[in-house]
């Protein structure tokens, strides 16, 4: 693709193979994780430890293949890094100011 | 959506599926019979030696052994009904302690009953392995054993089938209505008809895929998983509460006096009023000489699901008959565990009966098929066409091994699987090493067929062990039918004959189609017999 392409066509979407399935397959495991802490803090009154604990442990799969499977849609791998990177902070913000 | 996408998950399809496929095929063509796990541990078990003691003499015996076994101390099991797989009334184990939790292949079995004048009898058991090792086969995709480094190979697999799944969709939805409906026959464009007979079976059973996948992950890794939220979720507190066993610190008691267990009889009332219509099958003993002794009720409901593929059990204490727990009772469990169990249940097809189960059997069927037609298109889309004049071209070297895989593995596990069935209530009794046996009898059939279809070609081969597996697969009912005629003493069971039989007769009709296909079919495909050699000369 080149700049001289007409101008309504969006810019092409990039492969980047490496970067985006790390950010994936990284930033997806560690999204996860941090949504399954967030769970547990929040469901901390509600419900005993096994089932939490068990609850947490098996959303963890779902939310981390679905984000690895999911990472493709970014237009490029640094968009990928950037948009992940920044909900993993958020996660772990929002857990560190529950926990504070 | 953007072609772009389609193109990139083209891509991700492509390379996650032929990374994945032959394994999938492995785990759900054995996945698919282990959904009878039960029945074929019922048909396959060797006739039992000695009668089995009246269950309202199951304390006597209980005392007996304890007083002369003392590892039962540990556990040990009283089975309730008297099937023909049920070996002897009370039941244990003797496990290597340096084999790996799941890994049964060093298990020493023990049973003891009580024999006519009321005196112990122990003797060490040779259980058919069958039901067993095809569930091995299905949990660690065709490996010899569930152990660690296994279980994480199975769940590497997985997880790219969970992104083969989410990129085919991605793929496929654009067109969706389109092809949903578009089952292309006919002669012209073969490979367009299995395209569209792989899309219509991928995303009639998408739900049944997903579940798969996702749990499969987690089986393989909930240790690993379980670790980290220890540190990072519950700052230690996971790990040294499932050390104690979940409950409370123990208390200081004097042991217990085990003539003083409630009997099986008081047991069951106890349970079954915990949960009206479950079912007991079994009484497992914990820890039954220490403060901490506890009964766990196995058995299942009809109308609930259930933990685990054999059920689920409520905990309560030998003695008092006390309430420890329901977390794992079908038909009793609060809405987070039955949200928990219902993971399980949804992969073992333990809901709904035998409904479910014979839909989870021809799912897995169709699963098997799934991965086998997706390495068939790979190998199609990289096939080289014939130049104009009408010769065949030499195939790319890849394509001709990946289509020789293909068929030696998938069609080497049918092979070795139904050689097992066909020969395990041969064997019982004849050698005390079982499991080597029904090892030896898959492995050596799978390698012999992955070796013949490299040797042969995968057109060639296709046929040869299409025709194997079906001869093999017809071996079932016809041993049934001749033990029937020796006057063998073994359970029978005309479903299973039956549905082998329908089997053999289906792979009668592949094994045809496919050698029509060999010999009539376009010459510049993978699938002609006659371009090995073609190619071989060229070359």
């Amino acid at each position: 693709m080149s700049a001289a392409d007409s101008p309504p066509k969006k810019p092409s979407i990039r492969s980047d193979w490496i970067s985006k399935t790390l950010a994936g397959q990284l930033l997806g495991l560690a999204l996860a994780l941090l949504a399954s802490a967030l769970f547990s803090d929040l469901t901390r009154a509600s419900l005993a430890l096994s089932p939490r604990g068990q609850l947490a442990m098996w959303m963890v799969a779902p939310l981390w293949l679905g984000i690895a499977g999911g990472v493709y849609f970014f237009r490029s791998g640094l968009q990928a890094w950037l948009w992940l990177g920044g909900a993993t902070l958020l996660s772990a913000a929002a857990l560190l100011a529950l926990r504070a | 959506m953007r072609s772009d996408y389609i193109r990139l998950y083209k891509s991700v399809h492509t390379w996650t599926g032929i990374l994945s496929g032959m394994a999938l095929f492995i785990a759900f063509y054995a996945g698919a019979l282990t959904v009878f796990k039960e029945p074929l541990a019922r048909w396959s078990a060797p006739p039992r030696l000695q009668a089995l003691t009246p269950l309202d003499q199951a304390n006597s015996l209980i005392t007996q052994a304890l007083a002369r076994e003392p590892e039962l101390a540990q556990r040990f099991v009283l089975r309730l009904h008297e099937g023909p797989e049920v070996a002897a009334r009370l039941l244990w184990e003797r496990r290597d302690e340096a084999a790996d939790d799941h890994d049964d292949s060093g298990l020493r079995r023990f049973g003891a009953d009580l024999d006519a004048g009321g005196a112990l009898r122990v003797q060490e058991l040779q259980p058919s392995p069958l039901a067993g090792f095809i569930d091995v086969l299905h949990r660690v995709v065709g490996l010899p054993l569930d152990n660690d480094p296994n279980r994480w190979f199975m769940g590497l697999v997985s997880a790219l089938y969970a992104l083969a799944l989410i990129s085919g969709v991605v793929v496929l939805l654009p067109s969706l209505v389109k092809d949903f409906f578009a089952l292309r026959l006919g002669k012209k464009n073969l490979k367009r008809m299995w395209l569209d007979a792989h899309n219509v079976v991928g995303i009639v059973s998408l739900p049944f895929h997903l579940v798969m996948a996702l749990t499969a992950v987690v089986f393989a890794f909930h240790d690993q998983i379980y670790w980290v939220q220890d540190k990072l979720v519950h700052q230690g507190q996971w790990s040294s509460t499932m050390q104690r066993g979940g409950g409370g610190p123990p208390k200081a008691q004097a042991p217990r006096d085990p003539a003083q267990l409630l009997a099986p009889a008081a047991l069951l009332e106890r349970a079954r009023a915990e949960a009206p219509g479950f079912e007991p099958d079994y009484l497992q003993y914990q820890q039954v000489l220490s403060p901490r002794a506890v009964v766990r009720v196995w058995g299942k409901h009809p109308e609930a699901l259930a933990p685990r593929a054999q059920g689920g059990f409520v905990a309560l204490d030998p003695y008092s008959g006390k309430l420890l727990s329901r977390d794992y009772l079908p038909g009793g469990q609060d809405t987070p565990n039955t949200w928990i169990s219902s993971f399980f249940a949804l992969h073992m097809a333990a809901f709904g009966g035998s409904t479910v189960q014979w839909l989870y059997f021809l799912l897995g069927l169709a699963g098997a098929w799934l991965f086998y037609s997706g390495n068939l298109l790979w190998v199609e889309t990289r096939r080289r066409r014939a130049a104009k004049d009408g010769t065949p071209p030499t195939q790319r070297r890849d394509t001709r091994l990946m289509a020789a895989a293909t068929v030696g593995v998938c069609l080497g596990s049918v092979c070795g699987l139904s050689l097992m069935l066909a020969a395990t209530r041969w064997l019982n009794g004849l050698t005390p090493a079982l499991l080597a046996w029904h090892q030896a009898l898959y492995y050596g059939v799978f390698f012999a067929a992955l070796a013949w279809a490299a040797w042969r070609g995968a057109a060639r081969a296709a046929v040869h062990l299409l025709w194997a597996a079906a001869g093999l697969t017809a071996a079932i009912p016809a041993g049934s039918l001749l033990a029937w005629g020796l006057g063998r003493p073994w359970a029978q069971n005309p479903v299973l004959d039956l549905t082998a039989l329908t089997g053999a007769l289906a792979l009668v009709w592949m094994a045809r189609a496919t050698a029509r296909r060999v010999q009539q079919g376009a010459a510049d495909s993978v699938w002609a017999a006659q371009a090995p050699s073609a190619a071989a000369t060229a070359a």
